[in-house]
């Protein structure tokens, strides 16, 4: 039996930025909504469930912070759940509203939500409390001390520079110039990259993500009610999850699974995607792609696990403008994490961004040509993985 | 009904009070999946897909679902997280099994009471700046409902109590060894009326038609409808002596169930009796008996164990309270009973049973589901 097909028929994201005085938490929900629902060219009274999109509530400041964003998403007495998996939050909640309607409950799903990082006082506190409380935390471990391991674990395996890096930032940057939406959109030379402040060996302040505010949401729909409705959609053909070990010590052994340069659960969420996708030769078959990199290091392993290139030939390849926009397979042509990380919904705008790609509307970051995308998002301590493909 | 595929619920655990300081939580965790494989006959590498569901607040964590992937069997392989409720994480594991797309799931949830204060913990729901400094935690919202609910019905104080008796003289007879602890006073609800939060955790299994006929398994309980919804997040912008969302969750799962005559369609009920009130509520909201019935149908014993409608025969949250994860542990319960596995509260010849859901202050979510014995959509 063929599978009704699962479309994508409303994006809205907000203007990306380090802080929005003008807007409360569930007003940055709100706001993407309206894009969402306005774009879908629908109501919320056609609206039959809803996925809320929402990782640590420490970030908010406010427990089971789903509850208060209820009426910016226009779920009273509707159906209504929220999905938290870290960073990957985002794509997790468009999979989930996926299977609101693969599985016939649903004709119409919105996924939406929003994060204030800039105003959280330091997401680095916040996320320092993801560890375990007796033997990690102390540390202290945060996100960036994390990949920065990651980072020195790939400079010895495959012989990466910090140059490397700071090549990942300045095309990155490039790109988010082009995208109204971005945080960080001013352009940035490789000697700016290097020079900028060390904060975690060897991660500098602009091979980081910024912190950012503002909301995204999407509208999902079945083919059936696409169809019948005369409606303009892109199609979700593969999507998967993957998780690794919690614990980062059981990460640094030399085995594939356990090597912390490579990302060995991602890779397996891209293969199960693909495969559900009738992909079998990414770097031919996928025209773009947005891959959750919050340091520029880890664009390298997240490029490598959706074998877009083999392992260790990212840092190369980048060099070469084989991920520019323009080059073979452009690589986060939105300016990607590495330019906007609202987190709750920085994975949701990957899927977001390559559904625009892939229906010709990204605009000035539009990747010519681009019919099938693909996009990931990493949650946890570099531990649950969500994956999709997109294609027009 | 238009899922792809009916999901079956294949092997249940329900571990509703766990004593004792000699495991850990992820010790907990394993455990209690452990014991819902065994129930079911599989091993961790027949399952494609976990959902969990936990409170960040109550774990002490701020992305609980981390530490749980490996004791859950999450290490390469699909997990999800649903923290807004326990019985989300059914509702997700169910849509994904009815995608067709997954052959089994493995839902999980627990609630630990390791925090200085849950009422503290809860606190933190509310918005910071208007009602944080309120003392305003679920029993206190659960209190507001309930005196709105008396002003509207003459009487209801003594009928809150002969539910609350209830459900005491079921646990007696489900848990013998139980001995609730007596919960909170906050009027109008006395402290006979809740219990004392303990530590809980519950783990089931579901499955689609295929897998459950490729591995011959008879004990099922066949998922007949489903329904969630949400109430307003801010209790001021709500009618209290309503359960709007319950109204409407109960609608999507009797529309799936093809259920017209809820008061006379199930065998057995578990409903989520945070206070004796929000039962009370419940059996209005899922069309089981109007409010001007309460007195007469609870006075005549219709909901005890042995009348016409059982609820709660497991005793209810009344005799066990791991707050976080009761309303998975009415599913859970509700499928043991369709499955004949419900041990010493079993009740007899059950075909069909309802499980309600509810979480939040006074009730914010809610969900209705409806299981079978036999394949098939209609209940």
């Amino acid at each position: 039996m063929k599978q009704e097909r699962v479309g994508i028929i409303g994006i809205g994201q907000s203007a990306f930025t380090a802080q929005r005085d003008d807007a409360s938490y569930p007003d940055l929900v709100r706001e993407a909504v309206v894009l969402a629902m306005a774009d879908a060219k629908l109501d919320l009274e056609q609206v039959e469930g809803i996925v809320y999109s929402l990782s640590p509530d420490a970030m908010v400041g406010i427990g089971n912070a789903e509850r208060l964003g209820v009426d910016a998403v226009g779920a009273r007495n509707k159906r209504f759940l929220r999905i938290n998996t870290g960073g990957a939050t985002g794509i997790s909640s468009v999979i989930s509203a996926y299977y609101h309607v693969a599985s016939g409950a649903c004709d119409v799903v919105l996924t939406a939500g929003a994060d204030k990082v800039g105003e959280c006082g330091d997401s680095q506190t916040v996320l320092n409390k993801i560890w375990d409380p007796t033997y990690e935390r102390q540390l202290p471990l945060g996100t960036i001390n994390m990949l920065a391991m990651s980072a020195v674990r790939y400079m010895e395996k495959y012989g990466m520079t910090e140059e490397d890096m700071a090549y990942v930032t300045v095309k990155n940057r490039r790109h988010a110039s082009l995208n109204p939406n971005a945080h960080l959109r001013k352009l940035v030379s490789v000697e700016d990259v290097l020079s900028s402040r060390c904060i975690s060996w060897p991660v500098k302040l602009m091979d980081c993500c910024p912190q950012s505010s503002g909301g995204a949401a999407m509208v999902l729909a079945s083919e059936r009610y696409i169809r019948e409705n005369h409606l303009d959609a892109v199609w979700i053909t593969g999507l998967a999850h993957c998780a690794e070990t919690y614990w980062l010590g059981d990460r640094m052994a030399s085995s594939v699974e356990a090597d912390h340069a490579d990302a060995f659960a991602l890779g397996r969420a891209f293969d199960r995607a693909y495969r559900m996708a009738g992909i079998d030769d990414p770097k031919t078959q996928i025209d773009v792609a947005e891959l959750y990199a919050p340091f520029s290091n880890t664009e390298f392993h997240s490029i490598e696990a959706a074998r877009l290139c083999g392992l260790g030939e990212a840092p190369k390849l980048v060099r070469q403008g084989y991920f520019e926009l323009g080059g073979k397979v452009p690589v986060n042509p939105s300016g990607g994490t590495l330019c906007t990380n609202a987190i709750a919904v920085t994975a949701m705008v990957r899927a977001a961004e390559v559904a625009l790609q892939v229906w010709g509307r990204a605009g000035g970051h539009q990747a010519a040509g681009a019919k099938r995308g693909v996009a990931s998002g990493n949650g946890g301590d570099h531990q649950i993985f969500g994956t999709m493909v997109i294609e027009a | 009904m238009a899922y792809k595929q009916q999901p079956g619920v294949i092997g249940c655990a329900i571990r509703p009070l766990i004593s004792g300081q000699d495991r850990s939580l992820e010790e907990i965790m394993y455990d209690t999946v452990q014991l819902a494989l065994a129930d079911a006959n599989l091993t961790i590498e027949d399952i494609d897909g976990i959902v969990v569901a936990s409170n960040d607040q109550f774990d002490g964590r701020a992305i609980s679902v981390m530490m749980a992937s490996g004791p859950v069997g999450g290490v390469d392989r699909d997990i999800l997280s649903t923290p807004s409720a326990s019985e989300h994480a059914f509702v997700m594991g169910a849509l994904r099994v009815a995608s067709g797309q997954y052959r089994t799931q493995l839902i999980v949830s627990w609630s630990p009471t390791e925090v200085s204060s849950l009422s503290e913990v809860q606190r933190l729901g509310n918005d910071p700046y208007f009602h944080r400094r309120l003392p305003l935690d679920e029993l206190s919202a659960h209190a507001l409902q309930a005196a709105a609910l008396e002003a509207d019905v003459p009487g209801l104080h003594e009928i809150a109590e002969q539910i609350a008796a209830k459900n005491r003289h079921h646990g007696e007879y489900a848990a013998p060894k139980t001995r609730p602890q007596a919960g909170t006073e906050r009027w109008p609800i006395t402290s006979s009326m809740t219990s004392q939060p303990v530590t809980g955790a519950v783990a089931l299994i579901l499955a689609t038609p295929e897998f459950i006929a490729e591995r011959g398994i008879v004990d099922v309980a066949w998922l007949k409808g489903m329904g969630w919804a949400t109430e307003a997040g801010f209790i001021g912008d709500r009618e209290l002596t309503r359960a709007s969302a319950l109204e409407a969750a109960s609608q999507q799962a009797y529309a799936e169930a093809k259920i017209d005559d809820p008061a006379n369609a199930f065998d057995v009920v578990e409903i989520t009796d945070a206070t004796p009130y929000t039962e009370l509520l419940a059996y209005e909201a899922l069309g089981l008996c109007q409010r001007d019935q309460w007195g007469a149908q609870v006075g005549a014993g219709k909901f005890q164990r042995d009348g016409a409608l059982p609820v709660n025969p497991s005793g209810g949250v009344l005799t066990h309270n791991p707050v976080f994860c009761t309303g998975l542990v009415r599913i859970t319960e509700v499928a043991n009973q369709v499955r004949g596995r419900a041990g010493d509260h079993q009740i007899d010849n059950v075909r069909c049973g309802l499980a309600h859901a509810a979480s939040g202050f006074a009730m914010q979510y809610q969900s209705a589901v409806v299981f079978g014995r036999e394949q098939g959509m209609s209940a």
